[in-house]
């Protein structure tokens, strides 16, 4: 084909400057300003896909991505839409779904065998007998599929930001530069989205009126105004894939979203223009008249071989003579109406000398040589509606362009809850109750004669100002009358065909009879023919098959397109890559302030809540000997922990004593100053929901203990409560001012004394459970003896800046007892030896204190604590289940967390921590098990790996001295 | 990519990079303080601090000192030209004004050049432009999903954004605010 | 995404918010039925209609109370939790209270 560059024709490409790149291996010449498909039409390349459930071949439809006939691949990234896919030098694109070559696709034969494919054939074939689909999935897979993703790519850099405007507009047309303009002068900030890189809609490539000069002078001038406006942010090569609550409109720029906040919507999406339905309608060379038109005006190709256009309305008559001025050898005008509703227009086609047969349809086209367009179509009188009569005549062509009307770009507008309705008598769409803020204006408002799209777009943006209380200014304040009349669409577009091949849907291959036979099969419902015979599921989203669906079900159940409908539209509107959605992927995890700390003496560091913590110290090749030697530190020397995450929660003022005693189990009022508790907190269904030390500090302070994952839901609920007991309290959540380490082993005592402390560590003077504010090696600290690990230990929580200093200073007076930094895993270990349990890890969300024997934790002497009245309730019915610790032989094979008790063949709990103990030579656990079993000596059942199962013995814990001799030293 | 940065608590005090035309500085070490409850304000107003009329607003005061008010009840003064970190237990207290925290839960860094906004728009979700968050304001919102006051102030005669965050999460934030910052550089 | 107006903080994203249920009067534990305790823990308001609820937002761990329609999903109104919780809440100690 050859290319022409004028005022009107070719605006967009460079002939100066051409590029290269290959398809399916070739090299292709385009220009600069090409798309990879119009640079593939200029070198009559129309084939350019495979469908996908027959194979067929297909080319570009719409030119302008709204069709799925031109997805391609490139080798990083598949499902790219050439007409959207810039052309550059040096790109390496392939085509999709075929098996063997594009032009000689193996798996065409699926075309022939189509009448073996019906409508739901595969929900029918594939699942008898049971299983059989297993065997079928991979090879109808491969056979469907659409591009294959490269998994060795690293994924590209995405980014996101967010955006702010007073006004959105969507679409750069007419309606949409207007709209932006009068709302811009009125002061009001616009953000104005275009699809295309280049502004100005139907304007770049429609012939309004016939007169291609008069368009053009009005968009340079409306482009120009908005381009330099100081109040318009333009955003081109975008797309507005979706409308969210109180108007959130993710845009797709390249690798960014942007999530645009905006106040006022103006949807100047336009339509999509509909296809004439007939036998061989989706051969390549069939294309839209609007991409015949973008296709000379815009790449400036101009076709070789005769075009003749098909009409369903008189838009379409501009297509032929615009392609005529453009040089093309338009031979007929195939007008499916009687009459023009202008008259003129067929005295102009004579004029021009193109043959016009009107009453007249296309019944078949086909196919041409190689991979240029078509090389015939038949040309039939049309009888009475849906009938076709005697055929008139073969015309040579290569190019086919059709319109059988627009559908409006309802998309964004249904999503935010708009309502499509069609007036079968004039065959036009409205849409109705738009949200609050949104408004229409353009071609998606049915208006379709320029100045009355454009007066439209001032209206939208009149109304928006109003919304946002601003004025327009004086001379364009006052709204202009609109009334379109225009009819653009033809009411029955279909010329049914013995043979079939008449597609209704391109993406998923769908043709009359599919539509017909599934309301046959009684889907009268059209989200059912949809689920059913899935058309409008394809990447096209329906945008070309909605419309066509509707009238086929509508007459075939006897009911009017509007009493049909269309299915419901959902985002994102086009696809959008998971990358995009994934951005530059956050991933907040918290760090100690000895975070480097840990890294410098080999920590393995592993999430544990929003934290990173180390599991242990040393080489993962020999992680089981670490940990070993970690517990052993702890038993018989000095080991130091670095628990910062804990949670930490001040109570302060004279209600404090009573608010702890409304929150935690435990009475708490008389708590003596220097004295620590244990904390369990349970929820209104007396569910234990966490558990930590409460220290006293004074008559009106504690400091409080969480659990580190536990903490902001416990400091949540207590700023809750009271909201509502209105307490005199202060509550702070102190968990990041404070970190703590805990020192613990025989020798913790002389370690934090060389370091140099301020008060007297003897049992006498700190004994256990007691709290001490002390200078250790000179800083601050709230020091508490604690026994979590079952020896000698102490926990200092100090300001967070100082916990650095803190720690070097201990491993360094330390470094004499061979002190040992241990991590979670032996921290976990050690308590499980004790039979403490971690809320959250042996109990879950049901876990009444009972179950857990924390009775003895649980005050009834107080008229209220949260739980208090749903504890007593469950405690009058007889327990299902109850923790218990277990132990078996180091032979036997190890239970893991989660593996099943079972108990006469029923399943009665599960395992909840399992570890071998070092200590003590042997595998211990702690289980939920039937109260029956809860006796110490009873064998229960555990279902291992591979349904081994275990006899355990039902011990009384703890398992390591079970005196609590050694933390109380 | 955490490479090549400090510690939070340990960067180099009033600069951790200067690259390009942002610059985001650690001001964790500097001084501030704060009071809560029903008689801070009135604590402070005796003790002589100006303090702002309404939440979320930050106002000079003495010293170039400011005092950044949370709520009608919680006040954050912050002390950018003192290193003398306020590390008390905060035992002391009345009924009316508790003392907070801040010191040691928050880190806090500035954002100071001309795309600061812009940058800002890449991991926030509050409008933080010029004509929509005014010198002064305080937005207490969330940052690369983790929860940050932001305030716009005047600092040694630039327009800044302060920005103060969980210190665990101090580290997490700068390395997201450098890699935001890559396409101004 | 919605706005949510806090009352402290203006409006904002809803994911800067938390839910916190519906607002319930807890019956005085000390004397309500067994069945009664339970519907006040385990049920809430589901008929079509406007519901009070607590929102708390987040970075500021600030609660307070929404009415929204729970079919239409407007929030009608937002306002602090000391307009509807006025005064201070006591529970009588039985003899004995630790």
């Amino acid at each position: 084909m050859k290319r022409l560059k004028n005022a009107h024709f070719g605006q967009w490409i460079d002939p100066s400057q051409t590029v290269q790149f290959t398809f399916e291996g070739e090299l292709i010449r385009g220009l600069e300003g090409d798309t990879v498909a119009s640079a593939l039409l200029a070198n009559d390349q129309w084939l350019q896909s495979r469908s996908f459930k027959y194979h067929r071949p297909r080319g570009p439809l719409t030119l302008s991505g709204h069709d799925a006939n031109t997805l391609v691949q490139t080798p990083t990234t598949p499902n790219l839409l050439a007409d959207r896919l810039p052309a550059e030098d040096h790109l390496t694109v392939t085509a999709q779904n075929y098996t063997g070559s594009l032009h000689f696709d193996l798996s065409r034969l699926l075309d022939w065998c189509g009448r073996f494919l019906p409508v739901g054939f595969y929900y029918k074939a594939f699942f008898k007998p049971r299983g059989i689909w297993a065997w079928w999935e991979p090879i109808v897979r491969k056979a469907a599929g659409l591009g294959s993703s490269n998994l060795s790519v690293k994924a590209a850099y995405n980014d996101k930001t967010y955006a702010f405007a007073d006004v959105a507009v969507i679409g750069a047309g007419p309606a949409g530069l207007n709209a932006a303009l009068l709302a811009a002068n009125a002061g009001a900030q616009v953000t104005l989205v275009e699809q295309e890189p280049h502004l100005g809609g139907s304007m770049n490539y429609h012939a309004f009126a016939g007169d291609c000069e008069t368009t053009k002078s009005a968009r340079d001038i409306l482009v120009a105004a908005v381009e330099t406006h100081e109040n318009i942010d333009v955003l081109s090569s975008s797309t507005c894939n979706a409308w969210f609550g109180d108007h959130y409109l993710p845009i797709i720029q390249k690798s960014r979203l942007i999530k645009l906040r905006a106040k006022q919507t103006i949807l100047t999406t336009g339509s999509s223009e509909q296809h004439v339905v007939f036998r061989n309608n989706d051969l390549p060379g069939v294309v839209m008249c609007s991409a015949l038109d973008r296709l000379m005006r815009l790449y400036g190709v101009v076709p070789s071989a005769p075009v003749v256009v098909l009409a369903g309305n008189d838009l379409a008559y501009r297509t032929a003579f615009s392609g005529q001025d453009g040089g093309a050898n338009v031979a007929a005008i195939v007008d499916l109406r009687t009459t023009c509703n202008n008259t003129a227009l067929s005295d102009e086609a004579k004029r021009r000398n193109i043959a016009l047969f009107q009453g007249c349809g296309i019944y078949e086209a086909k196919k041409g040589l190689f991979n240029h367009g078509l090389s015939q179509v038949d040309v039939h009188k049309l009888a009475e509606r849906g009938e076709v009569a005697e055929k008139l005549v073969s015309i040579d062509c290569g190019l086919l362009a059709m319109s059988a009307g627009f559908m409006p770009s309802y998309q964004l507008a249904c999503q935010a809850g708009a309502v499509l309705s069609y007036d079968d008598s004039k065959s036009q769409f409205k849409l109705s109750n738009l949200p609050q803020g949104m408004h229409l204006a353009g071609s998606v408002n049915s208006v379709f004669s320029l100045d009355l799209v454009e007066a439209d777009g001032r209206n939208a943006a009149r109304q928006a100002l109003s919304n946002l209380g601003v004025a327009p200014e004086s001379e364009t304040a006052s709204a202009e009358d609109v009334n379109c009349t225009e009819q653009v669409n033809h009411p029955w577009p279909f010329l049914k065909h013995p043979k079939g091949r008449e597609f209704v849907d391109f993406d998923e291959d769908l043709q009359i009879k599919d539509i017909i036979n599934a309301t046959r099969m009684g889907y009268r419902d059209i989200q059912l023919v949809k689920r059913f015979s899935t058309v409008g599921m394809g990447p096209s989203q329906g945008r070309h098959s909605a419309l066509p669906t509707a009238r086929l079900v509508a007459k075939t159940t006897d009911r009017t397109v509007h009493e049909t409908g269309v299915t419901t539209a959902r985002p994102p509107l086009m696809p959008e890559p998971l990358g995009l959605l994934a951005g530059r992927r956050f991933h907040p995890l918290r760090r100690t302030p000895l975070h480097h700390r840990h890294l410098a003496l080999g920590a393995q560091m592993m999430p544990a809540g929003s934290w990173q913590r180390p599991a242990y110290f040393g080489d993962p090749k020999q992680r089981t000997a670490c940990v070993q030697a970690e517990v052993t530190a702890v038993r018989r020397g000095v080991g130091i922990i670095d628990v910062s995450t804990l949670g930490g929660i001040e109570l302060r003022g004279p209600d404090a004593p009573e608010f702890m005693n409304r929150l935690y189990t435990f009475g708490f009022v008389k708590q003596p100053i220097g004295k620590t508790r244990y904390a369990v907190l349970t929820n209104e269904q007396g569910v234990v929901a966490d558990d930590g030390v409460a220290a006293r500090l004074g008559e009106h302070h504690y400091y409080v203990t969480a659990t580190s994952s536990g903490v902001d839901r416990v400091y949540r609920d207590m700023l809750r409560w009271n909201a509502q007991w209105r307490l005199d309290l202060d509550i702070a959540n102190v968990t990041s001012a404070f970190s703590a380490i805990n020192v613990a082993g025989p020798l913790s005592r002389q370690v934090i004394e060389s370091a140099g402390c301020s008060v007297d560590l003897s049992t006498e003077h700190f004994p256990y459970l007691a709290y001490q504010e002390a200078s250790v090696a000179g800083i601050p600290a709230r020091m508490m003896r604690v026994g979590f690990v079952g020896e000698l230990g102490y926990e200092l929580h100090v300001p967070s800046p100082l916990m650095g200093e803190l720690w070097d200073r201990l491993l360094t007076s330390g470094e004499a007892h061979g002190i040992r930094p241990f991590g979670i895993e032996a921290q976990r270990l050690l308590r499980l030896e004790k039979g403490h349990i971690i809320v959250g890890q042996d109990t879950d969300g049901m876990t009444q204190p009972d179950e857990v024997s924390l009775r003895w934790a649980i005050s009834s002497k107080k008229p209220f604590f949260v739980g208090s009245k749903s504890v007593d309730i469950l405690s009058k019915s007889p327990l299902k289940r109850q923790l218990v610790g277990f132990e078996l032989d180091a032979t036997s094979p190890q239970p893991k967390e989660g593996h099943l008790v079972i108990r006469n063949g029923d399943i009665v709990g599960s395992v909840t921590s399992c570890e071998y103990s070092p200590t003590l030579k042997k595998i211990i656990g702690l289980a939920y098990v039937h109260p029956e079993d809860a006796v110490s000596g009873t064998t229960v059942v555990i279902r291992t790996d591979d349904a081994v199962h275990a006899h355990a013995q039902v011990v009384e814990t703890p398992f390591y001295d079970p005196d609590n001799l050694r933390q109380a030293l | 990519m955490s490479a090549h940065l400090d510690p939070i608590f340990e960067s180099p005090l009033g600069g951790l990079s200067h690259e390009g035309n942002i610059s985001i500085h650690d001001l964790t070490k500097r001084h501030r303080w704060g009071l809560r409850g029903k008689g801070a304000a009135e604590t402070l107003r005796i003790q002589g601090w100006d303090i702002p009329e309404q939440p979320n607003r930050l106002v000079a005061s003495k010293n170039e000192t400011f005092v950044m008010a949370l709520s009608q009840r919680e006040f954050w003064v912050l002390d950018p030209h003192n290193d003398t970190a306020a590390l008390a237990m905060s035992n002391d207290f009345t009924r009316d004004a508790y003392p907070l925290f801040c010191q040691s839960s928050h880190a806090w860094l500035v954002l100071k050049g001309c795309q600061t906004s812009a940058l800002m728009a890449k991991v926030c979700g509050v409008d933080l432009r010029p004509e929509a968050f005014k010198v002064g304001d305080v937005a207490q919102t969330q940052m690369a999903l983790i929860s940050c006051i932001i305030v716009r102030h005047e600092l040694a005669g630039n327009d800044v954004f302060s920005i103060f965050v969980d210190q665990s999460y101090g580290e997490y934030v700068l390395e997201a605010l450098l890699d935001a910052r890559r396409e101004f550089l | 995404m919605k706005i949510m107006t806090c009352p402290l903080n203006g409006p904002r994203n809803i994911s800067e918010f938390v839910y916190g249920g519906q607002v319930k009067a807890m019956p005085n534990s000390q004397n309500v039925s067994d069945a009664d305790w339970a519907h006040y823990v385990f049920y809430e308001k589901n008929d079509v209609g406007v519901v009070l609820e607590w929102w708390m937002h987040s970075p500021s761990s600030y609660w307070f109370i929404a009415e929204r329609h729970n079919a239409t999903d407007e929030i009608i109104r937002t306002y602090p939790a000391d307009e509807l919780f006025k005064q201070r809440v006591d529970f009588v100690p039985d003899e004995g209270a630790s």
